[in-house]
Parts: structure tokens; sequence; C-alpha cells
């Protein structure tokens, strides 16, 4: 997949700017799993006391069954707890790319974008589909596309472009959301990295 | 191949069983994952099977139902299907199809890994040597697991294949060794009442957290079991080979996958083979079932144990066949045996265990291994000769030596194979029940085995 | 000029590409941007059919197809001994250094190594006439192999101009040159040859010598000769990659080729961890200093599949050229078949029976042609042989299938496995009755001249005592054995014995899995006297009873395992005991 430096750093950016926030809900997370962990020994404890005089197999079964039982709990939370702190970086990072200034460097950006989407479908015979936003950044970048169609429909998105061929056959959605999508499992593990999660 | 995708096409030619035919596709290849849309927004996942000259053959995992001709879309995401594999993997239950089904979100991935995996080089292989305890006598004295063999278990419906392979899933063990198994398991169009009979089994022995499960239910997409046993297989390999750890994979049941793709070929207007299976069953199986083994350098091993019901009871159609020149044994179910309560009911004379011979042994188990176990089978068989002939001529016409065979099968059947669900036996417990039930023959009568061991070992009883 | 096309269409190991009017038949190509290794197999217009030896996951169409001009060939020369190659001939080893644990795909590497540096004794000298076959020198490959280096096949003669001295050369050095007609010719220590084309030889003999292979239901019973055909058809698990490697370890052979062809990884690494550790039994030597792996499996592209058989037999003729006893074993050539189903169905042909290609009986028998003890081409003078044993895997072990059947055919040798034999742990499963060979009577002289002139006879009676028993068997079905007079008992005991004592082989016993000819035709021989004494005993008044209470029988039963090669004389010393304990039960009689 080409990735995009520019989105790339933009996104980058903003995960230094949230990973303090996060990581400090992340501790407490931690601290939360912890509990739950201890939590389950007392009652692990407690079961242990009862079932004591029910023959030795039978307790160890239910104790490799409690163990195994909060110990998957306690991860599971776990995981929760990190999309949740996923989910806030990426929904940080999203706000920040609604805003963006349309500066040069974005009309820049669009440029790539449509370069790539014709060259994926293999015309340049196409209507080019963007949000409100973008409208006025994209018609211009078009004069390079002679057989190329503004469409005065917009879609919604983040921002970037829909190419579809003239003959409706074909579709290249290279919206930012679309690739946002796209990169989201590699983004995903990055930002778990960053909170020393995973590998 | 990751370059140009993502474009969308949204001329469908045609929709015949679980395929889409696409037209004027300029930019796809051979295997690719394909995105379906539907006219109301669904999402299916797919794959190409054929391209070129503008058409794609689009396999719909999750079947073409619901789908039109008008408004369908197919996206050529630009890669093979992959599955987002970590340590997270364990402890969770996926669809078919490798998503969470738990309610958990996907694992945060350390790799993605291409599901159909790529052939190990038989150079690199390390030969499977280490014997696995299960704890089943049947198994650990005649059928002998070893870290890193294919074994399968042929059974017939209604048989107890799923309770076996559970008590082997809960017991099995390498003596002297503190590994612990993982274990994946893959159900494939099977019941929901035995998927949950063997989570429970899993549940209540503490191994669900080293456990993953991939469940496609008999009522979940029948061309998603295409999927299943490699999405299954990809997350074993990823944590034999990356983490380190002994995986043992459950696929259950094969004949479930085989009529799937039966189904794919059908709709491709493919020459059938036998039972209008596809020529290439045998091909594509192994690519599932070779899967198995231990590479040089690596700590893992992934030891397969597939389970499949064998149609009317017969070994010779097409799945258990061609199962059977692939794997490197089988354990065969007996349907006499199992009527008569016997559990486990597994047929020895049919079964086979093509790599005890290097699991087993001196510094293994027991020098006398090998040959005591020949001699069971011997005798076994014998016995059944003789049970055959004495339905027919009545114990009168028999010798005094066929009515000691007589009475060894009865006492190997009740003593030696018969146990309970959750009785783990140790390997000498088993050789012990061994020598016990051939000392019920004369001396004379064992040929298979060396003087110095019926010196050590034989009691005449 | 070669093919510059462009792929236009991909299903699996299947390819059409355009542009091709330049490709030949048979032509090897570089597929794709990762440029997979291809062969054409159909020429329409300029559109090639191309099979795919790797996997073609991820090409496209429009990727670029380039020939090679090449037709697909090995490279023969020293260095492929002890080597495991897959179907076209890349070392395994080689590809691991590249790709890892598993196989990755548009690798490229030679054959063997071009470096290594072989002691060259030079054995012809300038001014010398060379023709096709001649031989330029020798270097030891192995401790085993004196590797012949000779003129290529397809040369066509010519005045030796240079050789080399005595001294350590690489395959890449010009060790001679030869000129005919001013036009001179390099020659190194390889050549290439196409592996689809036989390799010439001036004539070729009727098959004689027996084929030893240590196993005695085929050694004594359904004997295979240097230079033949044998074939080995059963259902899964019958037995059919134990013999093969029984065979290749044991074989009374120079050079051994194994071919695992679509069959499992782990049989190959069994092959590769147990012979370097297997002494073979005449020299002392390692026994993968002979031996040459070509390995395919299962899970490997199928068109490579289909490509191993020829390269398995080309690395044999090669070998047989040099004046080597080559014994070459394919598991399985159901699997390879089946390839050739594969290919044809995506090629669209009319299938004939079970959708094989109406082809399939005349590949195998040009395969099976391949076999045959030859007088090889040029001097000095030498003859060698290649033997082929193929596997059949027929699908639900029925023999009526078009790979058995056609495959009968071919060869001379027939060794049924029989799943009821190997379910009851009668191994090697090979049935008695259905099996056979058609080299007993031609090599009955070896063995007259080499072990003792009464084989062919015992051999018959054995064999006799077997063909009784199978008719009697009937008998016993419906009556029981106890309606049986003595005599018949008798047969039936001794035919018992027969096939535990003789006829079952266990591989892995250290002992039994290998049997000189000397032990076979002794142990043979104690169980005809035990026939024909007992019958003697029946006379003289013993019972059955005693007959069966007899001791020896178990010494019998066991001497397989029990006795070592060089302790013939325990044989004798068994055969003592049996005539006394025959003495003492007639004598029992005669004084009630
Ligand atoms: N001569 C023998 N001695 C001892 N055991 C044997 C012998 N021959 C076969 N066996 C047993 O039979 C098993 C199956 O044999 P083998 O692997 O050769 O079968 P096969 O015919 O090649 O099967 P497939 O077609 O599935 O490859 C072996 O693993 C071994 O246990
Ligand atoms: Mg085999």
């Amino acid at each position: 997949m080409t990735s995009d430096p520019k989105l790339e750093r933009t996104i980058d950016k903003i995960l230094n700017q949230t990973e303090v926030e996060n990581l400090s809900s992340l501790k407490k997370s931690f601290k939360e799993s912890l509990e739950i962990l201890s939590k389950s020994q007392t009652s692990l404890e407690q079961e242990y006391d009862r079932i004591i005089d029910e023959g030795k197999k039978e307790a160890q079964k239910i104790e490799k069954q409690i163990i195994g039982g909060s110990d998957l709990e306690s991860r599971n939370k776990q995981i929760l707890l990190v999309e949740d702190s996923v989910q806030k970086v990426f929904e940080k990072a999203i706000e920040k790319i609604r805003s963006t200034n349309r500066d040069d460097k974005y009309s820049k950006l669009m440029a790539f974008l449509l370069a790539e989407s014709t060259n994926a479908l293999g015309t340049t015979d196409v209507i080019v589909y963007t949000n409100s936003k973008d409208k006025e950044i994209v018609q211009p970048l078009l004069s390079k596309f002679p057989d190329a169609e503004f469409s005065s429909d917009t879609i919604d998105c983040l921002g970037g472009v829909e190419v579809k061929s003239k003959d409706g056959t074909m579709t290249f959605n290279n919206t930012i959301d679309a690739r946002v999508d796209r990169m989201k499992p590699l983004i995903r593990k990055d930002i778990a990295k960053k909170f020393g999660i995973g590998h | 191949m990751s370059k140009q995708g993502g474009v969308q096409y949204n001329k469908i030619a045609e929709i015949k069983g679980p395929l889409v035919i696409v037209d004027d596709v300029e930019n796809a290849a051979f295997d690719e994952l394909v995105e379906i849309q539907t006219s109301d927004g669904e999402k299916r996942l797919g794959k190409v099977l054929e391209v070129g000259n503008g058409k794609a053959i689009v396999q719909v995992f999750e079947g073409t139902t619901g789908l039109s001709i008008a408004g369908t879309q197919a996206k050529f995401v630009g890669k093979v299907m992959d599955l987002p594999v970590s340590e997270q993997l364990l402890g969770r239950v996926f669809d078919g199809l490798g998503k969470p089904k738990d309610g958990l979100p996907d694992p945060i991935a350390d790799k993605f890994l291409d599901i159909n995996g790529e052939p190990m080089n038989p150079e690199q292989r390390e030969y499977p040597r280490d014997f696995i305890q299960t704890g089943v006598s049947v198994i650990d004295g005649m059928l002998t697991l070893v870290r890193g063999q294919k074994l399968p278990i042929f059974s017939g419906s209604g048989m107890s294949h799923n309770i076996l392979a559970a008590q082997i899933a809960r017991q099995a063990s390498v003596v002297g060794t503190s590994d612990e198994f993982a274990v994946v398991f893959a159900a494939i169009g099977v019941q929901y009442s035995e998927s949950e009979y063997f989570r429970r089994s899993l549940e209540e022995s503490g191994a669900l957290k080293r456990s993953v499960l991939f469940l496609n239910l008999a009522d979940d997409p029948a061309i998603e079991r295409i999927i299943t046993p490699r999405v299954a297989l990809t997350a074993a390999e990823y944590l034999a080979y990356d983490l380190g750890m002994h995986v043992l994979v459950i696929l259950t049941d094969m004949t479930n996958y085989a009529e799937a793709l039966r189904e794919i070929s059908a709709a491709r207007e493919e020459v059938p083979g036998r039972k209008g299976y596809p020529g290439y069953l045998y091909t594509d199986l192994s690519t599932i079932y070779e899967r198995a083994g231990r590479l040089q350098g690596k700590k893992g091993s992934v030891t397969q144990m597939p389970i499949l019901s064998m149609p009317s009871d017969d070994i010779t159609h097409p799945i258990p066949d061609l199962t059977g020149y692939i794997t490197e044994g089988q354990i065969v179910l007996g349907r006499d045996l199992f009527r008569q309560g016997i559990y486990p009911p597994v047929n020895i004379l049919m079964s086979l265990s093509r790599i005890m011979k290097d699991g087993i042994g001196e510094g293994k188990t027991r020098a006398d291994h090998q040959e005591i176990s020949n001699q069971n089978y011997d005798a076994y068989s014998r016995a059944q000769e003789v049970r055959a002939l004495a339905g027919i001529v009545g114990k009168a016409g028999l010798t005094g030596v066929d009515l000691k065979y007589l009475e060894f099968g009865d006492d190997f059947e009740k003593k030696f194979l018969s146990q309970d669900l959750d009785e783990n036996r140790t390997i000498e417990e088993t050789l012990a029940l061994q020598w016990d039930a051939v000392s019920l023959l004369p001396k004379n009568e064992l040929t298979k085995v060396k003087d110095k061991f019926i010196d050590q070992y034989y009691k005449e009883r | 000029m070669v093919a510059q096309g462009r792929i236009v269409w991909v299903s699996g190991p299947a390819v059409r590409a355009d542009g091709m009017s330049e490709a030949k038949m048979y032509e090897t190509v570089s597929v794709g941007d990762a440029k997979l290794i291809g062969e054409v197999i159909r020429l329409t217009g300029d559109v090639a059919f191309i099979q795919v030896y790797e996997s073609t996951s991820g090409l496209k169409p429009g990727e670029p197809v380039i020939g090679t001009g090449n037709p697909l060939s090995v490279l023969l020369g020293p260095g492929i001994i002890g080597q495991i190659y897959d179907g076209i001939q890349r070392p395994l080893k080689e590809l691991s250094k590249k790709s890892g644990s598993f196989i990755g795909r548009g690798i490229t590497t030679t054959p063997v190594d071009m470096t290594k540096k072989y002691h060259f004794i030079p054995t012809v000298n300038v001014g010398d006439k060379v023709q096709a076959g001649n031989i330029l020198g020798t270097v030891k490959e192995t401790d085993l192999i004196d590797h012949k280096i000779m003129v290529p096949p397809d040369y066509t003669g010519g005045k030796i101009t240079k050789i080399v001295s005595e001294g350590d050369y690489d395959l890449e050095t010009e060790i001679a040159t030869a000129e005919k007609d001013g036009k001179s010719t390099i020659l190194k220590m390889y050549h290439k040859w196409p592996v689809r084309k036989p390799r010439p030889y001036q004539k070729r003999y009727d098959p004689t010598i027996p084929l030893l292979t240590g196993q005695r239901v085929i050694d004594t019973f359904f004997p295979l000769a240097k230079g033949g055909t044998g074939s080995i058809p059963g259902a899964f698990g019958t037995g059919k990659t134990v013999t093969l490697h029984q065979i290749a370890k044991w074989a009374d052979s120079q050079v051994v080729v194994y071919i695992g062809c679509g069959e499992r990884g782990n049989e190959m690494t069994e092959v590769l961890v147990e012979f370097p550790e297997l002494k073979d039994p005449r020299t002392g030597k390692p026994l993968m200093e002979r031996t040459v792996l070509v390995a395919n499996t299962s899970n490997m592209p199928v068109a490579a599949r289909e490509a191993s058989i020829y390269t398995g037999v080309t690395i044999a003729e090669y070998y047989r050229d040099m004046g080597m006893d080559v014994v070459l074993v394919a598991d399985s050539t159901s699997r390879w078949a089946e390839a050739l189903r594969e290919m044809s169905g995506r090629l669209e042909e009319m299938p004939a029976e079970e959708g094989y290609p109406s082809y399939l009986a005349s590949r195998l028998a040009e395969f099976y042609e391949r076999a045959g003890r030859v007088r090889a081409l040029g001097s000095p003078e030498r003859d060698g042989s290649v033997s082929l044993v193929g596997a059949v895997s027929p699908s639900g072990g029925d023999f009526t299938e078009p790979v058995t059947t056609h495959t009968m055919r071919f060869i001379k040798t027939f060794w049924a496995l029989d799943a009821k034999l190997a379910y009851s742990r009668h191994y090697p499963s090979i049935n008695w009755m259905n099996s056979y060979s058609g080299y007993l009577a031609d090599i009955a002289k070896w063995w007259s001249e080499n072990v003792s002139d009464e084989w062919f006879n015992i051999r018959n009676e054995a064999y006799s005592v077997l063909q009784r028993e199978d008719t009697l068997k009937e008998i016993v079905r419906l009556l029981g054995p106890e309606a049986l007079p003595d005599e018949e008992k008798l047969i039936l005991e001794v035919a018992r014995m027969i096939k535990i004592g003789l006829l079952q082989q266990n591989s892995f016993d250290d002992v039994d899995t290998y049997c000189s000819p000397e032990k076979q035709f002794k142990l043979m021989k104690l169980l005809v006297d035990f026939y024909k004494d007992g019958q003697q005993a029946l006379k003289d008044g013993a019972s059955l009873v005693d007959i069966r209470a007899m001791s020896v029988i178990g010494s019998i039963l066991k001497a397989r395992m029990e006795v070592k090669d060089n302790e013939m004389d325990k044989l004798d010393q068994i055969g003592q005991i049996m005539r006394e304990q025959f003495k003492s039960i007639t004598g029992v009689k005669v004084s009630n």
C-alpha cells in the first residue's frame, strides 16, 4: 500500500499529543485490571475452602478453571481498555484532519490522491467527487486531466476524492476516510505500541 | 500486488452458486481478496479464482444469497486474504473467517499473515520425535501421537469423536517437560452443541486461556468453510513458530470442508472426479494437512487432529480416502464397538500411527513398546478372525489356542481399550495393560516380541 | 529472439500469455513481475499456455512473460549426489538460505555448487579422438562415487586439442577443448540435458541380474531385475513408502534416485535424517553418499510435481551412462498422473477415464521405457542400468482405476499391496497370490550360480504351499479348521509359518530390516524342510497336535529377527533341533 508521508506525519503528530492523556488513562486501566485479578484471588480462596473436602481432583480442576477464567477476564478487560484508548486517538486524529487548513500543502495532497486514483483505474476519463469543502481545491486541479469531469454532487467524507470511470464500471475511493480505514490495522498496532502493549 | 489495489467494479456479468463473475476488470490478481458490497450496503468477502480477458471469477465466502446483478460492487483489495495475529489471539473466539465473535475488538496485530501459508521446505523440517502422552491407552500404546504429526479421527455420524478429541486436548502432555499445549479449535460446519461441548471442556480444564477458537457452525455460510481451517492454521503457525508454543489443532468436520469445495467446483463446471469431488481435492487437502510439523531452529510445533465423518461409514469414500493418503495415519472409530458402548470405540486394525515408531522406544517410552504393541495388533487380528469363525462353526470347531484368542479379544476390549472420559493413564499403566492382555496367550504364540522382553514382562495367566 | 509477451489470464498454476509467437513448445519462461518459472505446454496463434512451477498467487494479467529459449533441462555434473532438489532441480537447501523455513518464489539458484573444486584426473590426451559419451576423466564425487566426466551425448565428435592436467578445478573450468572441421568446442565438467528427452545409449540388454533389495518377499518370490520395471500399488497406509524406502536403502545399486512426487514432507525429512546415518551393507559408507532426492511434496506447486519425474529419471540416466546401476523409486506416480490431469483440465482438453487425459497411458509408457540395462555411448566400454519402481495410489484402493491398469501394461514386476494384510499387520503387505514378476526365470540362474542350485525348486515348493493354503482357506471359512485331515492342517500350519517367518519383514527392526540372499535362502529352506519332515512325521504316526507343540517353531519364526546375517550357523543349529524334535515325536508314537 502506498502510504502517504504527509498524512502519516499528521497522524503521528496527533498521536504524540494525545499520548500523554491516554497514557495516564491506560495506567488507570491497568490498575483496575490488577484489582480485578486480586479480587478474583480472594474469591478463589473462599471458593477453595468451600470445596476442599469435595475431593482433591475436583478442587484442582476448579482451581484451574477459576485461574484460567480470571486471567482471561482481566486480559479481556485490558483489551477493551486499550481499544478505548485507540478509538480515542482515532477520534482525535479525525477531528484534527477535519479541521486541517485547506492550504497549499493540502492541495498538493489532493493532487497526489487524484493522480493515484486515475492511475489505479487506468484511465483519466473519469468523474471526480469531493465533499463541499474540498470543491474549490480539487476543481482547479482537474485542468491537468482534460478528460476528467467534476461532479456537482458532493459526497460525505473528511476529505479527499472519489473517482469513477465515466462508463460507471469502476470506482476508486481515495477519500481520507477510506485511507484511514485501510491503514487502521497498522495504525492501531502503532498506537498500542506507544502505550507499551502488544509487540 | 499491493500497489494498485482498491478499485471497485460494478459490472457484474453473472452470479452462479457461490461465484460472482465481474466484467471489465482491468486490474485484479489471481487469489486477490475481494470485498463485495450488496445493494443495501452489506459487505462480504471473497477471492479471485480466475482472472483474465477482462473477467474475474470471484468466490464469495459468505455466499451469494441476496446479491443482485445491479447494485452489487466488487472491490479488489490489492492483497491476499490475511489474518492479524498476535499473542492476543489466545483466549479468543472468532468466526470462520477470523473476525471476533466474542464481542471484543479485532486483536491488535503483531503481523498480518497470508492465510494460505507457504509450503514448508522439506529440507527445513525437523523430523517429529517427541512422544505426546494423551492418557488414552489405545492411542499411547498402539497409535502413539507425536509432536508435529497429523493424525485424523475417522468417525461416523453420532459417534464419540468429539469426546475423544476433547479428552486428548485436555490431557495431552509431553512427559518430562512443563510445556503446555496451546489448542486451536476450528469448527467447520458443526452443530452449536458440538462446538460448545468443546469450548466448555477447554474452559473446565482451564485451557481456554491458551486456546483459540474459530467457529463456523452448521447455520453459518458454507463457502466460509474453505477459509476456516486456513485461518486456524495460520493462527497455529504463528503461535508455534513465532511464539514457540506447541499447538494442537483440531479441525472438525473436514467432510463439511470438502463439501464446500465440491460446491465451488460444480459452480465452475469443472470435470468432476470421484463422487463429484474435484480432481484436485487431494492437492487441496494437502495444503491444509501438510501445515502440521516442526521446523529446524524453531521451538514450537503444530500437531493436527482433523476429524471427519465418513459418509455411510465408508472408508473408501473420497474424503477419508484422500485424507488417509496425506495424513500420517488415522484413528478409525468402529460402529460395532460404539454400539457395544465401548469408549473410545477405536477400531485398532484399521487405525495406524505412522510416526509412532519414531516417538517411542528406549529413552522415550520403553524399549519393548513397539514389539508389545505389534503383538497386541497381531493377537487382536487373530481374535477377530476366530470370532468370525466361531460365528459359523461354533466354539466346538475351534482349537484350544483359538479359544485363548477369543478370551484375549474380550479382555483387550474391556480392560485395555475401554476407559473413562476423564481417566488419564500413564504410559507405564498402558504398557502394563498390554502385557496383561497377551499374557492370556501361551508363550509360544508371542512371535512378535523378542525373548528377552518375554522373560522380563510376560506372566502367563 | 526470445519471446516477450504479456499475461492475459491466470487460473491456479495455468497462465495464458499473448505476444508469444516466438515461443517454442516446452520452452521455459519467466512469468510475471515475480519472475516465476514456467513452461510452455501449448501454443495457439500467439497465445502460449504455460504451466507455472511456483505459486501464482498475486499474478495479474498485463504482467510480462519472457522466454529463455531453452527447454526445461537439468544440470549434470559432480555435486548432485547427496542433494535434495525440488521438481525442477532447485536445491532445497539453497532455497532455504534465501527464503527460510518456507519456500519462497522467484528464487533462482544453481543446482550444484559451481565454485566447489573437484580433483580431476584426465584419461584422454591431446590428439585423441572423442565422441559422444567418451570419458574425459574422473573426479571423486563422494566416497562411493567415482564420477566420470563425459563428452555430452549430443556432441558429434572431434579431436582433443586441449586437456587440463590432473588437479583441482571447479565446474566452470574449461577442462578440455575438442575440434572438428575447424570448429572448436569447450568441454566442462558439466553439461545440460532436456528432461523430457531420454539420453541415448548404444544398445539394450535383457535384464538377467536380480536387483537385490534385502526384502524377502521381493527377492525370493517377486524379484526385480537390474534395468527392470516394477510397480507397487496399494491403498493408503498399506506400505508403499516403507517398501520404497527399503529399496532405496538396501538395493545393491551404486546410485539411488528417490522421487517424492506429491507425497508427505516428513517422509522426505525422514530420508534426509536417516540416510546419512545408515551404512550401505556392502561398502559400510553412509547411504546418503549414493542418494539423490527429488522432493516435490503434495503442497508444493503441482506443475513442478509433473516435472519431478523427468528431472529424476534424467539424473538416473546420467549416472547409468557412467556405467553404474541406478535404481529410481517414485512415490507416487499417481500424484504425477493427477498433476497431468489438473493441467489437462485447465487446458480444457477432452478427458478420458476419470478425467485423466487420453495421453496418460503413453506418458506412463514413455516413463517406464526409460528403464533398462544398456551399453553406454562412447569409450571405454561400460554397462549400466536404470531400474524404475513406481508407487501407485489408487483411489479407494481400487486396482481397476486408470493409473493402475495402464501402469500394469508397462511394468514386469507387480507388488500388489493388500489392505487386509496391512490391517492385520502383515508387513510388507504384498499379496502373494496377486503379485507377479516377469523376471523370475531370467534371474534364477544368478541365484543358482551365486547362492544355491536348489534355489529355484525350493522357492517353488514354498510358493506351492502358499497356493494350496489359499484354496484350503475357503473350506476353513465354511467348516472350520478342525474339519480338515491332518495333512491339510499341516499345510495351513506351514503356510502360517511361511507368512510369519519369511514373508513378514519388519522394516523397523535392526536385524530384520535387511536380509542377505544367503539368509533368505536358508530361512526358506528351513521352512520347506519343516514341511517335508512334517509330512513324513504324520506318515510315521505323529499327530498334528504334536507337531504344533514343537518348541522349535518359535525359534524358526523369530529367526528373522534373532539371527543376524553373520550368524548363519545359528540357522543350521535350529535346523538340527528341528530334525531332533521331529524324531522324538515320531519316536514317542512308535514306542506307544
Ligand atoms: N515392512 C514394514 N515393516 C513394518 N511396518 C511397516 C512395513 N510396511 C509398512 N509398515 C507400516 O505401515 C505404515 C504405512 O506404510 P506406508 O507409509 O509405507 O504406507 P503407504 O502405502 O505409503 O501409504 P500412503 O499411500 O498413504 O503414502 C508404516 O508407517 C508402518 O507403520
Ligand atoms: Mg506413502
